[in-house]
């Protein structure tokens, strides 16, 4: 048993569309490729379609059941796929709102879900900034932001990212005043004239020596990552590393670059036939790139981690 | 995490303090790409205030370091002065019209520049007194605000040393480490110019 050393990865990003869905069930192939167990969570409350990616009917059971209690663990919603060491939990067909569910499921819900065992658990996040979305992302060892390069996507990003930087310093502070700061600064025409985490923190220094230095720390240690999906050219890849840059001056934040994705006619074609890239055509361009970042994924934990997994006297997995 | 004027060149630029040329270069022709106007990679991130603030700085940050660069760089002189050229017709083409129109009015002397050694060599020079330390430095088009900038000896304290105002000089230790920090920021021997400028101070407290 390994529980407390699995590794939970968000995938999200803010934007419908840019790739989430498809990065996650293909990372999640790969890595259950290594010999890794490894679980799918289909956070998409609302717009789930990760079955769909990895060619799995509806499932008749779904996070929802957890949800709606019908059945008593997390462990017991969790599907099959036809990839070993791969376990899907479908998200929620029918709960419209399931976005916005309460702060009392959501908390059993994140609770649940670092109880479940696996090595890795790769949560698929829906669009938006959601709350539950927001704990999901900050909740899990890795956030992993996966950006298209264009205005849109970008513009929504930096939105999402925001609004995970704010709600994930605004936990760890604890006077009230510095938590109205940071109210205040989700609001762009706040009356205190805040408008970025420079001035937050020059604003913050005024008020609890404390907390300023909390929040200082909280930006040290906040290390969210960057896929960039559907490249064309090779500008387009140079965006990755601006993005970087611009994390760095303007959030103080420390964006790791995990690598880009081009765009490839495969990756439509192997949606449209219902069949994961990975299996369908695992030497196409986009399937490489996404091979590559899965061994930066289980790289960055330590192998004895997967030696763990080999039984006494066995062969290490394919 | 720091406002931009109060991130240091090498911050600005992402290079580390030993940074050659090239990588000045290179670094500056990516930050500026990514702080442009129309930049996709910052799109929505700053207001248009801010985004010209992080270009000037950048602009501020290219132009103080690659002097720098080229003149402690390792390369042979005639080497550096081909070098040197070709950077600047780079800036010169790139840069745009308006933003350099500004950094040049701040920078006084547009005549080619001589290294430190090359004017210790030329003047002979023994004593470092204030004046003389000034007018290398001017003579090298470096302003007093990039040695500050560099050394992270405030301003006053170097005009002081300029001025050789000595009432208004630190404690014999500080004055010394300040001393090594001008000189090397100026490419000078930094034991020679401390015992040079002692010299002086100590005959002014004698009279």
């Amino acid at each position: 048993m390994s529980l407390d050393r699995k590794t939970i990865w968000a995938i999200g990003g803010g934007k419908g569309g840019s790739g989430k869905s498809f990065i996650t069930a293909n990372l999640g192939i790969c890595l259950s490729q290594l010999g890794v167990r490894v679980i799918l969570i289909d956070a998409d409350l609302g717009g789930a379609n990760l079955h769909t990616l990895l060619g799995i009917s509806p499932s008749s059971i779904s996070l929802s059941d957890f949800i709606k209690k019908r059945v008593a663990h997390l462990q017991d919603a969790l599907i099959p796929t036809a990839i070993p060491n791969l376990q899907l939990l479908t998200g929620a067909q029918d709960l419209l709102n399931a976005s916005e569910a309460k702060a009392v499921q959501r908390h059993k819900l994140l609770r649940s879900i670092k109880q479940l065992d696996s090595d890795y658990i790769l949560v698929d996040l829906g669009a938006g900034n959601a709350l539950s979305v927001l704990d999901f992302f900050l909740m899990s060892d890795g956030g992993i932001l996966v950006v298209t390069p264009e205005p849109t996507s970008i513009e929504n990003t930096y939105r999402f990212l925001k609004s995970a930087f704010y709600r994930r310093l605004r936990q760890c502070v604890s006077s009230y005043g510095v938590k109205n700061l940071i109210d205040a600064v989700s609001d762009q025409k706040n009356e205190m004239g805040i408008r970025n985490p420079q001035e937050l923190i020059e604003a913050a220094k005024r008020i609890d020596k404390e907390d300023t230095d909390k929040i200082i720390a909280e930006v040290e240690s906040f290390r969210p990552n960057l896929i960039l999906n559907q490249v064309r050219t090779k500008k387009d890849i140079e965006i990755g590393f601006s993005v970087r840059s611009a994390c760095k001056k303007y959030f103080g934040i420390h964006l790791h670059y995990l690598g880009y994705i081009p765009y490839d006619q495969e990756v439509a074609h192997s949606i449209r036939r219902r069949r994961p890239l990975m299996l369908e055509n695992p030497r196409s361009r986009a399937a490489q790139c996404v091979s590559e970042i899965s061994s930066k994924l289980a790289d960055g934990h330590p192998l004895s981690l997967r030696l763990s997994k080999t039984p006494p006297g066995g062969s290490l997995a394919p | 995490m720091k406002p931009i004027e109060e991130q240091t060149y090498y911050e600005i630029l992402e290079v580390t303090p030993n940074a050659t040329a090239k990588e000045i270069q290179q670094a500056y022709e990516r930050v500026r790409e990514t702080f442009n106007d129309d930049s996709v990679a910052i799109y929505s991130l700053y207001s248009e205030g801010e985004i010209k603030k992080i270009q000037a700085a950048i602009e501020e940050a290219y132009h103080v370091l690659l002097e720098e660069a080229l003149r402690t760089g390792p390369s042979s002189s005639h080497v550096q002065m081909a070098d040197r050229q070709k950077w600047e017709k780079t800036s010169e083409i790139e840069t745009g019209p308006t933003e350099h129109a500004e950094i040049r009015e701040t920078r006084p002397t547009p005549m080619p520049r001589a290294t430190a050694k090359e004017i210790q060599a030329l003047t002979g020079i023994e004593d470092y007194h204030g004046k003389t330390l000034k007018q290398i430095r001017e003579r090298m088009g470096i302003e007093l605000e990039a040695v500050s900038a560099e050394t992270k000896v405030s301003l006053k304290i170097l005009q002081s040393i300029e001025e050789e105002a000595f009432d208004k000089l630190p404690a014999l230790v500080y004055l010394k480490g300040f001393l090594r920090s001008y000189a090397q920021s100026l490419g000078l021997d930094a034991a020679r110019v401390i015992e040079g400028y002692l010299r002086g101070v100590n005959e002014h407290n004698k009279r």
